[in-house]
């Protein structure tokens, strides 16, 4: 087991170089020559090149060790993101952030997560009928609205006219008052997609051979949901489910930024607005450090449920 | 006389069995009806009509009129017709989509084949560039590259706020499509047919174009009408974002402008724009769905 | 023939599958009765319906899309088909049980063997765990698993499609039904482990009085073990009789297009005394093919369902309008043919 995930983690570091290598591109390269945004409009030459030379950006990009990218790389390494475009450090607006980014996804992660399974449970159970039907119908009309429109709709309606949520983020209020709207938003915006998609994994996993020999021994359908199909469906369950956990870090774009919550998400829609690469690149990075650690916690997740899966 | 059976290649059969349900053609209807509104706003503005969508700058009432027998949807702040601009909006949405998936077929699909075909040293390198470009959340990495592409411009060509959009997009979709055709090939790659075709000489590239991909293609469908969905789902939110078409009016920019319209009580830009996009990606999703049914040899009851 | 030594009798089943396309009649009014601690093979082609009569047996046919929309199902004094789910249940695993085709998808991946022995055992014995553990490790040493208790412990997928048919076996006599339905339970193996399996199906129904009801489209296996047999074709049952008369003398002209297509090869060292005869009596027939194919179910043809491919049928205007039903000619002999010997 330890062979397998030290083989796995090295397998990772192409994967973060080539982040590396990615937001380096992007910004750096692509994104141009940014000492000249930061001067201003009429900056002297001189006051041009002291900021290049404080962004390191008079140095060649790739070709010798002090490179921009290996200086990059060196960064990113010791989680040195340097200073946001209002020179505050990097690092502290992300730790600041990160609180009430997870303050708000993960209840919705969790409220999503068990009513979808529970719920795909049971649609499973009465396939074909009526209710099964109504199920999917809710389920597709939920994914057809786009998801600015449910969080105006339930702003607008659920705060605004009847008021039984606060419009905005207020800090008089409790932490659990101020995220019960958007959580509520969250979890009903993200429904849809996910019980459909758990609710199909149930019917192919019902539609085995095995699920037919388990009747014929005489179980109950009861029994042979919850025993003999749901171990199966773990499986892309536990994908799906696993891989959603790093993006709950970064909180949600649009919901914290209608809700005024200050999080990662507002704090990228910031920096996306100011241009400020440094804060993209960071939270870049982050991210995709984390969406690889996850990845290898699925893989070992596989192996703790599925028998057939070998270590090789 | 004794009959046999005739034979029916499997995109055919399946055709035929997705248009005997009533549901799925219906919403294929709706689905061309939303490609001809955005193709005939397209010839309108090459020819200069001035009628309906093209309108859409004209002053057609008040400043934020209720819906009435004048403007069935109402007008926005400047009066214009929202009517108008909804249809009108069909027309970038559509485009946007379009664009989008185009460009992420055209590279996705290639590349899921050789790599899935080809293995080895190339493969690696292709699986290694899907995984960077999955490590990073989606909405991030098209902002990333919208923001950087905003101002850029390739072969002399500036690129436009919406352009950059679409290839920002397309940029960062084409990794769905490459996994499941490389996943597909693979499969694919071992079978008989596949041997038989190597077996009597067929050269790599026919084996590929000609045998495996029209046996994976049906997957591209079924990818690419749900694909759609989300990129207009997408254009919404880059257009709340402020990167998006600045000067005309789309779907994302009409919900956009309804943050402050709700507060005022307007509620009917956001409703047409709510309701356009429900539509279609109603449509869309129940298209998709049947198609999928229809396609999967494995779900064929007879 | 006397009721006692009847298990089970299907009277004028009919299930129908009603699908996207149209109403699919998979079995129409179909009959035949078992004996206790007899074999009964059912025979056909692909596609003929056999596999659906057996799951309408077990009342585990897919629904939505299927339904049993007639007939009676008489087993042990009562009709299957009007009892409660509930008490079907009592009935699966415990006094009927099915092995079927595909060894490998029929068991479930995640569980472990003796797990899934256990479970029918815990469920219709009564019995806890650990004795119910015991049980399965001793049922998989009686179907001749070595190392019982160290297999019981591992997954299917490392074993062999033959063992894996064993385990099933042994899943399913675990409680010893009276009745075991197997859905061709060696088609997916190779030739010696299909003997072994079947050997082995023969032993246990010794062992324990069962009958077996064989599902089959190979004629040879019906040869070598079964008692009686009933061919089906398109959805009907078309003959009916104990395996040696059938095959010496058979009377549908289906059941003798079906032994006619064999190359029956005259084998001097084959010692079963049925094959024997069988290879008597046809060594020196060439192979003739039926013309024409199997007809499609959302297709059949008007009147009888062979004549298209009959040779004396397929001129007829009788064969051609009318459906022929099934009809005692004899003791013990049914068939389905206006031109049958003794029909009408």
């Amino acid at each position: 087991m330890t062979t397998y995930i030290i083989r796995r983690l090295l397998y990772t570091i192409p994967i973060v170089l080539g982040v590396l290598l990615l937001t380096f591109v992007l910004f750096t390269v692509a994104g141009g020559d940014i000492s000249l945004e930061i001067a201003g409009k009429g900056a002297t030459q001189q006051t041009i090149d002291e900021i290049r030379q404080g962004y390191g950006l008079n140095k060649p990009l790739f070709f010798s060790w002090d490179s921009q990218f290996v200086n990059h790389f060196k960064n990113a390494l010791t989680f040195d993101f340097g200073r946001a475009r209002d020179r505050e450090p990097v690092i502290d607006k992300i730790k600041r952030g990160v609180g009430p980014s997870l303050a708000l996804t993960v209840p919705i992660f969790l409220g999503v997560v068990i009513i979808s399974v529970g719920l795909s449970l049971i649609v499973a159970f009465v396939r074909g009928t009526v209710w099964d039907v109504l199920a999917v119908v809710i389920c597709v009309a939920g994914m057809s609205v786009p998801y600015l429109s449910f969080i105006l709709f339930g702003q607008y309606f659920l705060a605004y006219k009847w008021g039984l949520f606060p419009v905005f983020f207020s800090p008089d209020l409790s932490m659990a008052r101020n995220v019960a709207l958007p959580v509520l938003i969250g979890i009903a915006a993200g429904l849809g997609g996910n019980l459909r998609f758990y609710r199909t994994v149930m019917l192919d996993e019902m539609q085995n051979d095995y699920v037919r020999t388990a009747f014929a021994k005489g179980l109950t359908t009861r029994r042979v949901l919850f025993k003999h199909v749901l171990k199966n469906a773990m499986i892309p369950i536990i994908t799906r489910v696993v891989l959603a956990i790093p993006f709950l870090f970064l909180g949600s774009l649009l919901l914290e930024r209608f809700f005024g919550i200050s999080g990662l998400g507002y704090l990228m829609v910031e920096a996306i607005g100011a241009r400020d690469y440094f804060v993209i690149g960071a939270m870049t990075y982050v991210s995709a450090i984390l969406f690889v650690v996850f990845n290898l916690i699925t893989d070992i997740c596989y192996v703790l449920i599925d028998p057939r899966v070998c270590l090789e | 006389m004794i009959e046999l059976p005739k034979g029916r290649s499997l995109l055919k059969d399946g055709l035929r069995r997705l248009l005997k349900r009533k549901l799925a053609t219906v919403c294929l209807v709706v689905i061309a009806a939303y490609f001809l509104l955005a193709g005939f706003i397209y010839l309108a503005e090459f020819f200069d009509w001035q009628i309906g969508p093209t309108l859409w700058q004209e002053q057609a009432g008040e400043s934020y009129a209720p819906p009435s027998s004048k403007n069935i949807f109402g007008t926005d702040i400047f009066g214009q017709s929202v009517l108008r601009k909804t249809l009108y909006g069909a027309k970038i949405s559509i485009t946007v989509a379009l664009c989008a998936s185009l460009v992420s077929i055209a590279i996705g699909v290639p590349l899921g084949a050789i790599g899935g075909y080809f293995r080895g040293f190339i493969d690696e390198i292709i699986v290694w560039l899907y995984s960077t470009l999955s490590s990073i959340p989606y909405i991030l990495l098209i902002l990333a590259f919208a923001v950087v592409l905003r101002e850029r411009s390739i072969l002399g060509h500036k690129l436009t706020g919406i352009t950059a959009v679409y290839l920002a997009i397309g940029l960062t979709s084409w990794v769905g499509i490459c996994r499941l055709i490389r996943g597909e090939v693979i499969k694919h790659k071992d079978r008989d047919y596949v041997l038989a075709a190597v077996s009597y000489g067929c050269s790599r590239r026919r084996i590929i174009f000609r045998h495996l991909l029209p046996n994976v293609f049906h997957i591209v469908i079924i990818d690419f009408s749900l694909r759609f969905v989300a990129f207009i789902h997408a254009e919404v939110i880059l257009s709340f974002l402020g990167l998006g078409e600045a000067n005309r009016p789309s779907w994302g920019a009409m919900i956009n402008d309804a943050r402050m319209e709700l507060s005022r009580g307007v509620w009917w830009q956001m409703a047409a724009a709510t309701a356009a996009i429900f539509i279609i990606s109603l449509a869309l999703n129940i298209f998709g769905d049947a198609l999928r049914d229809s396609l999967d040899p494995k779900l064929r009851t007879v | 023939m006397d009721n006692n030594s009847i298990l089970l009798s299907v009277r004028n089943l009919s299930t129908h599958f009603f699908t996207a396309e149209g109403v699919v009649k998979a079995v129409q009014e179909v009959g035949f009765s078992i004996k206790k601690g007899q074999t009964f093979a059912l025979v056909g082609e692909s596609r003929c319906g056999k596999s659906t009569t057996a799951l309408s047996i077990m009342r585990l046919v897919p629904s939505p899309q299927g339904k049993i929309i007639g007939g009676q199902i008489i087993f042990e004094g009562r009709n299957l088909l009007a009892l409660s789910e509930k008490q079907m249940r009592a009935v699966r695993g415990n006094r009927i049980a099915m092995i079927f085709q595909e060894p490998m998808t029929s068991l479930n991946p995640v569980f472990t063997l003796g797990n899934q022995i256990a479970e029918a055992i815990k469920l219709h014995q009564k019995k806890r765990t650990r004795k119910a553990w015991a049980g399965a490790v001793e049922m998989l040493g009686k179907v001749g698993i070595a190392d019982a208790a160290q297999r019981a412990r591992e997954y299917p997928h490392q074993m062999s499609g033959g063992m894996r048919q064993r385990v099933m076996i042994a899943m399913a006599v675990s409680c010893r039904p009276a009745l075991l339905i197997a859905d061709e339970p060696t088609t997916a193996l190779d030739a010696i482990v299909q003997a072994q399996i079947l050997d082995l199906l023969d032993e246990q129904q010794k062992q324990n009085g069962m009958s077996i009801l064989l599902i089959t489209h190979n004629l040879g296996i019906v040869a070598q073990r079964a008692d009686d047999v009933a061919v089906m074709y398109a959805s009907r049952i078309v003959e009916v009789g104990d395996s040696q008369r059938l095959f010496a003398e058979p009377l549908h002209p289906y059941t003798r297009g079906l032994i006619y297509s064999l190359c029956v090869e005259r084998d001097a060292s084959c010692e079963k005394a049925r094959f024997q005869s069988l290879t008597t009596h046809y060594a020196l027939r060439r192979t003739k093919l039926i013309p024409g194919a199997v007809p499609e179910p959302l297709h059949f043809p008007a009147g009888c369902k062979f004549h298209p491919r009959c040779p004396t049928g397929y001129r007829d205007k009788r064969c051609q309008t009318f459906e022929p039903e099934l009809k005692e000619v004899g003791p013990g002999r049914c068939v389905a043919c206006w031109y049958a010997p003794g029909y009408e």
